[in-house]
C-alpha cells in the first residue's frame, strides 16, 4: 500500500541514523534501561512515548552521553552514530553534543543576548573564521527556529526577556546553530501555551527536511501529530517500536494498546 | 489489556453509542421482516407501519454520528478505541441505508396490492429477507461478541442470497416474457429483491467491519462471488 499513501508520511526511504543495540543502563543497583535496541532514522521524527519513569528520557540521554554526568549511571551496549560507537574513548563529548543537540523541557536560554545564545556554540567549537561569517549562522539558525522575523531588531537585546515560546525556539536556534546531526527534544512543548506549542511542532516539521529528531513526550497527541515513527517504553523495556500511525491506530503489543488508550498509567 | 479507562466517563460514551447502535440494528430488523410480511400477506396497515418507523431509524443515526464526532473531538480516541469509533459510525451508515431499503420495500408492497399476484415470487422474497435478516443479525452479534471468525463465516455466506437474488432474476424474466401484463409487478418485484441483495452486502459490509475492529485491517482477499445475472442478461 506504500504507493497509496494519501500525505508525505514516508520515512521508509531513509537511512538509519543512530543505531543502539543492546542497551543497558544502570543508576546504582537499579536497572533503569532493560536490553533496548532500536533504529533511528535520518530526516525523520522519532517519539519516545511511556509512563513517567520507563526510561524514555534517561534512553535520550544516553544519545549524546548526558547521562556522563551523573556518577552512578552505567551504561552498556552500542551505540552507533553514523558507524561510530559514540561511548569509545577516543570520541569527545563535547564534539558528540555539537553532532547531537539537545533541547530541554523549559526553556533555558543562556544570560545573554539573543546573539550570543546562538552564537555560542559555533565560538566554542570554532566553527566560523569571521564576525560575517558568525552573523550568517545566526541568521539561519534563528531563520531554521522560526524566530528571525520576530527578533531580527533586537539581537542584542536579552534573550529571557523573550516569551515562552520564542526562548525555546531560541533554544532550538542555539541547538542547531552548530549543524547537528540529530537533535534530541525531552518535553520541548510542556512549558508552552497552545499557540506556542503549535510553532514548536510545526517547526519540529521543517527540522526534519535537515536532521534526525528524536523526542521524548508525555502528550500522545504529540507523537501522533509530530512523528513518523513511535517508540513505546515500560518499566526501561522498548515494549514497542514502529511506524507512528501504526501505533496509533493498530498496535501490536497489549502494554502499548492500554498506554495510548488510557487504561493503564 | 484492562477493560476500562482510568477516565471512566470516556468507558460511558463508548458503551453509548454502541447500545444506540444495537438498538438501530434490532429496529432495522424487524423493519425488514414486517415489510417482507406485509408483502406475502398483502398487509397494507403493516406496511404503512413499516414506512412511519423509518423516521426513528434515521433520527438514531444522526444521533449516533453526532455523538462520534463528539467522541473523537474530545476525547481524541486511539487503537482499539478508535476503530470502534469507526466501526460504530460505518455500522450506523449501513443500517439507515438497510432501513431504507425496507421502508423502500413496503413503499413498492403497498403498490402492488393494487395488482394481481405473480406467481411465489412474493414468497422467495420473504424468504431472501428472512435469510438477510439472519446475516445482518449474525453480523451485529460477532460485533458485539468482537468475533472475527464468525465475522468471516458470515462474510462467506453472502453468497447464498446472492444465489437466491439470482434465481428470482430469472423467475421474473420468465414471467414477463411469458406475459408482459406482469412487467410492472415484476419491476418492483425485482427492485425489492435487488435492493435485499443490498442489504445482504450491507450485512456483509458490517462483518468486514468487526475484521477490521478486532485485527485493525480489512480482509484483503475477495470472497467467493457467484453472480448469474451477468449470465442470463
Amino acid at each position: 500500500m506504500n504507493d497509496m499513501r494519501i500525505a508525505d508520511r514516508a520515512v521508509d526511504t531513509h537511512g538509519i541514523r543512530i543505531k543502539a543495540s543492546a542497551v543497558q543502563v544502570y543508576y546504582g543497583e537499579s536497572h533503569a534501561i532493560k536490553d533496548v535496541s532500536v533504529d533511528i532514522l535520518d530526516k525523520a521524527v522519532t517519539a519516545f512515548i511511556g509512563p513517567s519513569g520507563c526510561g524514555k528520557s534517561t534512553f535520550l540521554r544516553t544519545l549524546n552521553r548526558m547521562n556522563d554526568t551523573i556518577p552512578i549511571c552505567k551504561v552498556q551496549g552500542s551505540i552507533l552514530l553514523d558507524g561510530e560507537n559514540i561511548y569509545d574513548k577516543r570520541v569527545d563529548p563535547v564534539q558528540l553534543r555539537a553532532k547531537v543537540g539537545m533541547v530541554f523541557q523549559k526553556p533555558n536560554p543562556f544570560p545573554k543576548s539573543i546573539y550570543d545564545n546562538v552564537a555560542y556554540g559555533p565560538r566554542i567549537h570554532g566553527l566560523t573564521r569571521s564576525k560575517a561569517e558568525l552573523d550568517g549562522i545566526v541568521e539561519s539558525s534563528l531563520r531554521k527556529a522560526a524566530l528571525w522575523n520576530e527578533v531580527k531588531d533586537r539581537l542584542h537585546a536579552p534573550g529571557t526577556g523573550l516569551s515562552g515560546g520564542q526562548q525555546q525556539r531560541l533554544c532550538i536556534a542555539r541547538a542547531v546553530a552548530t549543524s547537528p546531526e540529530v537533535l534530541l527534544m525531552d518535553e520541548p512543548c510542556s512549558a508552552l501555551d497552545p499557540i506556542a506549542t503549535a510553532q514548536v511542532e510545526e517547526l519540529i516539521d521543517e527540522l526534519r527536511s535537515n536532521f534526525s529528531v528524536v523526542i521524548v513526550t508525555h502528550s500522545m497527541q504529540q507523537a501522533a501529530r509530530v512523528s513518523q515513527k513511535t517508540a513505546f517504553f515500560h518499566l526501561g523495556n522498548l515494549v514497542e517500536y514502529g511506524e507512528t500511525s501504526q501505533i496509533f491506530t493498530n498496535p501490536k503489543d497489549p502494554r502499548t494498546e492500554s498506554y495510548i488508550t488510557g487504561r493503564i498509567g | 489489556m484492562q477493560d476500562s479507562h482510568i477516565v471512566s466517563s470516556f468507558d460511558r460514551d463508548l458503551e453509548g453509542v454502541q447500545a444506540q447502535v444495537m438498538k438501530m440494528g434490532g429496529l432495522v430488523e424487524k423493519a425488514l421482516l414486517d415489510a417482507a410480511e406485509a408483502l406475502e400477506l398483502r398487509d397494507e396497515a403493516l406496511a404503512g407501519k413499516v414506512r412511519a418507523a423509518d423516521q426513528a431509524i434515521d433520527g438514531l443515526e444522526e444521533m449516533i454520528q453526532t455523538e462520534c464526532a463528539r467522541i473523537i473531538a474530545q476525547r481524541a480516541p486511539t487503537a482499539s478505541d478508535l476503530r470502534t469509533v469507526l466501526t460504530v459510525m460505518r455500522l450506523a451508515t449501513a443500517l439507515e441505508r438497510s432501513g431504507d431499503y425496507a421502508k423502500n420495500l413496503a413503499k413498492r408492497s403497498l403498490v402492488l396490492m393494487g395488482m394481481a399476484p405473480v406467481g411465489t415470487a412474493t414468497g422467495t422474497v420473504r424468504r431472501m429477507a428472512k435469510l438477510v435478516v439472519q446475516q445482518m443479525s449474525d453480523a451485529l452479534d460477532a460485533y458485539i461478541a468482537r468475533d472475527a471468525v464468525r465475522a468471516r463465516e458470515i462474510r462467506a455466506r453472502d453468497q447464498e442470497i446472492d444465489q437466491m437474488y439470482s434465481g428470482l432474476f430469472r423467475q421474473l424474466l420468465t414471467y414477463m416474457l411469458e406475459d408482459p401484463r406482469t412487467i410492472t409487478a415484476c419491476m418492483h418485484l425485482h427492485f425489492i429483491a435487488k435492493n435485499i441483495e443490498r442489504v445482504g452486502d450491507h450485512a456483509t459490509g458490517i462483518a468486514e467491519q468487526v475484521i477490521y475492529l478486532v485485527e485493525g485491517e480489512l480482509p484483503s482477499d475477495d470472497r467467493p462471488k457467484h453472480d448469474a445475472v451477468s449470465e442470463s442478461i
